[in-house]
């Protein structure tokens, strides 16, 4: 496949991912052979991400050499990256609402 | 990829099955045409759905585009419209433009048969004499170029975007270079991958309206006040690892090959036959998007997945491939290929060449999963009041 | 297959679709049946199949469950609750599919917390559809009823009322005809629900001021509020309902003030007649109602629409003669010839058990509006 399997464990798609994605349910403690070698730092499941590096709160999340999303909090290499510390930046009819007229009214909203 | 044997029809479009396709035309006719379909037998094939007797005209001629490419598409023979009788989409001229492809088609309205049970007994009788026009047809030989083949996603995991969908875009390609068509939908799974699709455009024309089309959808999520979380990605897409919809559409791309995208076409419009890869505009969700292919004219589709979607259609055979090792296992009675070998070390192009062997046989005849079990959801994607308030 | 099911699609901040799930008093029913009920287009041919195959059961098939969000999410969600609240519902068994949008285990969570015997099945957990339908038929057997349906007095009934047109015949016979019976209705305590939104939407000061109070009158407005500068889901009822005066537009309402204003998917609680926010097409109206309690449903068809309702019995009621002569088998009270009196006994005796018209050829819809596009 594309990309690049580590140590049986995990795929990374792309050079410059921040992220690669698990091939099987990794335990915390668990060592990747990245290079330098990574800990997974809490259970991680197959299909799931783990952070190859440190993010910033707002840094861009990478995957298959692209943007996926943004990171809302501080992650540390080796996390699990997924819907609780990452989020898109696509599709934000939430933030839109905001400011523009939405047109639909508050009881449209329940 | 080479040849098939499928049922050539008067406009020379080739189907890959002979049904006779029962299309009501409104909510009210749909249980009249799923009745009589089911007593008629299983070469009679209903495609019920909750579109109103009255509609707004953009949504009353959506209704209309559908039901007409569905009734044009080569897997059907024949066709019989089912009316309540008092609509106001015009069933005698939908029944005018599927017979304009040559194919015999008949009209049944439940207010002329004399009610539910009248109806129920002339729909058998229109049936089995449509039938039997065709059911004597033979297959004869078709070329790998004239099969239009819908890719689909659903129920996506992070398998989907590694394993399945690059095997299926493997497929696709094989299939136009061997001068045939595909068509990939789903226009919110192109959110964040857009770009990628936009520098394979054949012209700045096709460009500007696939850019366009991601943008409305978009949009959509802007009109309803909220993030498109939930729908896109679906908490089953969550589940199984993807996070965002940009992740989501990165890998769902894929499976639409690498060959450049010719045409943008809109929901249920017909789909250039031998025309290499065509983007059609349609919502994510599964059921509405497969259905408008289908009315564009796809023979068969691949849909894979990650989680185990098991939906089919009622007129073309719909492949399911899954990338999840777990899946393929625990559903494999709803699966058709399992390509998670590729999670340990199968090559994409032979997994893409397993894919392709599959389509050219489901083409000829084989069954799969999804009609073995008479699995044939289908839904028209319709346009709401709200969307159409937007419009100028 | 690895992790927790996921949680249903996030509607908005601090929605749990638009009514708390506590246990309800949910009536007397006057039908007594197992509800299959899909949590998804995907699962619907695996709910039909389970229903097939337990006596007593009926499946709910609709065309929605994904690819939704937020007030459209809502809305469907708070159908399917409503729906499987209703009285005639012995208990539910929620089928998913297992990665959609509304999750079948949290539909069945929120029937449980209102004391709705529930169940739950989903094809993914199951291993495919073949498996689901084994362990629906177990759930859906579990379920099964013992106590008959009772005989109910016209006072225990929530009758829903919708008239899907604005025909010559229906404004000037049939519709004045329910209308009388809704007046009768709530006299004996009864009480009515009625759908046709855009009859609001076409006057709303007129809606406002036939309101039993300033809550209600402000609730008729914001119905309106909706539904302006869009185009009607009802095209044709909408464009009559312009054409003629507020009271001409909704006498199958009757003549007493609107007590109440119901979100579709809710549960009616107030005395009187309550105004559902459905559109006047039959299918889609039939769920509003039967969400809001309806044991029966009079259905007011110019046009002889023949669909019925898997959870509550439809009379239907026509002044049409050309339907009526074209359909009549389908027809269950010719509004030309029948009384007040005749339309209450004929709602009365299929309360008590009587199949209606519908029931006797079994072609059914489930239809729910949608108020935002799919995704």
């Amino acid at each position: 496949m594309k990309g690049e399997t580590v140590g049986e464990a995990v795929l990374v798609m792309a050079d410059d991912d921040t992220v690669a994605t698990a091939l099987e349910d990794l335990e915390g403690g668990r060592e990747i052979p990245t290079d330098p070698p990574l800990t997974v730092a809490e259970t991680i499941e197959f299909g799931h991400k783990v952070a190859l590096v440190d993010h910033e709160a707002g840094e861009t999340v990478r995957k298959y050499g692209e943007p996926i999303g943004e990171a809302t909090d501080p992650i540390e290499r080796g996390e699990w990256v997924h819907t609780h510390n990452c989020e898109s930046a696509r599709g934000r009819g939430d933030r839109a609402g905001a400011d523009a007229g939405d047109g639909l009214s508050e009881a449209d909203q329940t | 990829m080479d040849t098939f044997s499928g049922y050539r029809r008067p406009d020379g479009r080739v189907g890959v099955r002979n049904y006779v396709a029962v299309l009501p035309v409104s909510v009210s006719a749909s249980p009249v045409a799923s009745a009589v379909a089911d007593d008629a037998g299983a070469w009679a094939r209903a495609t019920p759905h909750q579109m109103g007797t009255s509609q707004p005209e953009a949504g009353r001629e959506r209704t209309r585009t559908v039901l007409a490419g569905i009734g044009r598409n080569p897997n059907v023979g024949a066709a019989l419209v089912v009316a309540l009788g008092t609509e106001d989409l015009d069933s005698e001229a939908l029944a005018d433009d599927i017979a304009a492809s040559g194919k015999p088609v008949e009209t049944l309205s439940v207010r002329e048969a004399g009610g539910t049970r009248a109806a129920r007994e002339r729909g058998v009788d229109r049936l089995d004499a449509l039938y039997d026009e065709i059911r004597d047809q033979p297959r004869e030989d078709a070329d790998a170029s004239e099969l239009v083949f819908a890719v689909e996603c659903g129920g996506s995991d992070a398998t989907s975007g590694i394993a399945a969908n690059p095997a299926v875009g493997a497929a696709a390609d094989a299939l136009v270079e061997a001068g045939g068509a595909v068509c990939l939908s789903e226009t919110p799974e192109f959110i964040g991958a857009e770009h990628v699709l936009a520098e394979r455009c054949v012209d700045e024309e096709t460009r500007e309206r696939l850019l366009d089309r991601v943008d409305r959808r978009e949009q959509l999520a802007d009109l309803m006040g909220t993030d498109l979380r939930g729908a896109q990605p679906s908490p089953g897409n969550q589940a199984g690892g993807l996070t965002t919809i940009e992740e989501k559409s990165l890998g769902a791309v894929a499976k639409a090959g690498t060959t450049p995208v010719r045409e943008v076409v809109d929901y249920g419009e017909a789909i250039p036959v031998g025309g290499g890869l065509t983007v059609m505009d349609s919502p994510g969700y599964d059921v509405e998007s497969v259905v408008g292919k289908v009315a564009g004219g796809a023979q068969v589709a691949a849909f894979t997945t990650g989680r185990g979607s098991t939906t089919g259609n009622p007129i073309a055979p719909v492949i399911k491939v899954t990338g999840n090792p777990r899946t393929a296992e625990r559903m494999a009675s709803n699966m058709d290929v399992d390509v998670s070998g590729v999670l340990t070390g199968e090559s994409i192009p032979a997994a893409g060449e397993r894919v392709a062997a599959t389509l050219l046989s489901v083409a000829d005849g084989a069954r799969t999963a999804a009609e073995n079990r008479r699995l044939e959801e289908f839904a028209i994607n319709e346009r709401q009041p709200v969307e159409l308030a937007e419009e100028p | 297959m690895s992790g927790d099911r996921p949680s249903t699609v996030p509607t908005a901040a601090g929605d749990s679709g638009g009514q708390s799930s506590e246990p309800v008093d949910r009536g007397v029913g006057v039908r007594d049946r197992v509800l299959v009920l899909p949590s998804v287009i995907c699962s619907r041919a695996v709910a039909d199949r389970i229903a097939d195959r337990v006596p007593g059961a009926v499946s709910a098939p609709h065309d929605h469950g994904c690819g939704q969000i937020a007030a459209d999410a809502a809305q469907t969600r708070r159908a399917f609750l409503g729906i499987g609240t209703n009285p005639n519902v012995a208990g539910t068994v929620v089928v998913g599919l297992g990665c959609e949008s509304i999750q079948s285990d949290d539909v069945a969570a929120a029937l449980a917390e209102r004391d709705v015997p529930v169940r739950e099945v989903a094809i993914q957990d199951a291993g495919g559809t073949d498996a689901c339908v084994e362990a629906g038929v177990e759930a859906a057997e579990d379920l099964r009823a013992a106590d008959p349906p009772a005989d109910p007095d016209l006072s225990d009934l929530t009758v829903g009322i919708v008239s899907g047109d604005l025909t010559d015949s229906t404004r000037g016979v049939a519709d004045p005809l329910v209308g009388a019976f809704v007046d009768d209705l709530v006299d004996a305590g009864g009480r009515a629900v009625v759908a046709g939104s855009e009859r609001v939407a076409a006057h709303p000061d007129a809606a406002a001021e036939s309101a039993a109070s300033e809550e209600v009158a402000d609730s008729l407005r914001a119905v309106a509020d909706r539904q302006r500068d869009r185009p009607a889901r009802a095209t044709r009822v909408s464009a009559a309902a312009d054409e003629v005066d507020f009271t001409v537009a909704t006498r199958a309402w009757g003549s007493g003030p609107l007590g109440d204003v119901l979100d579709y998917g809710e549960r009616a609680t107030e005395p009187g007649v309550s105004v559902v926010d459905a559109p006047s097409r039959f299918a889609e109206a039939a769920t509003g109602l039967v969400a809001a309690g309806a044991q029966v449903v009079v259905h007011v068809t110019g046009e002889g629409v023949p669909t019925g309702h898997p959870v509550a019995p439809v009379l239907k009621v026509s002044a049409d003669r050309e339907t009526l002569a074209a359909v009549g088998d389908d027809i269950d009270v010719d509004a030309t010839a029948a009384t007040v009196d005749d339309l209450t006994e004929a709602v009365a005796a299929v309360a008590g058990g009587r199949p209606t018209r519908a029931q006797d050829h079994g072609l059914t819809s489930t239809a729910i509006t949608r108020v935002g596009p799919s995704m």
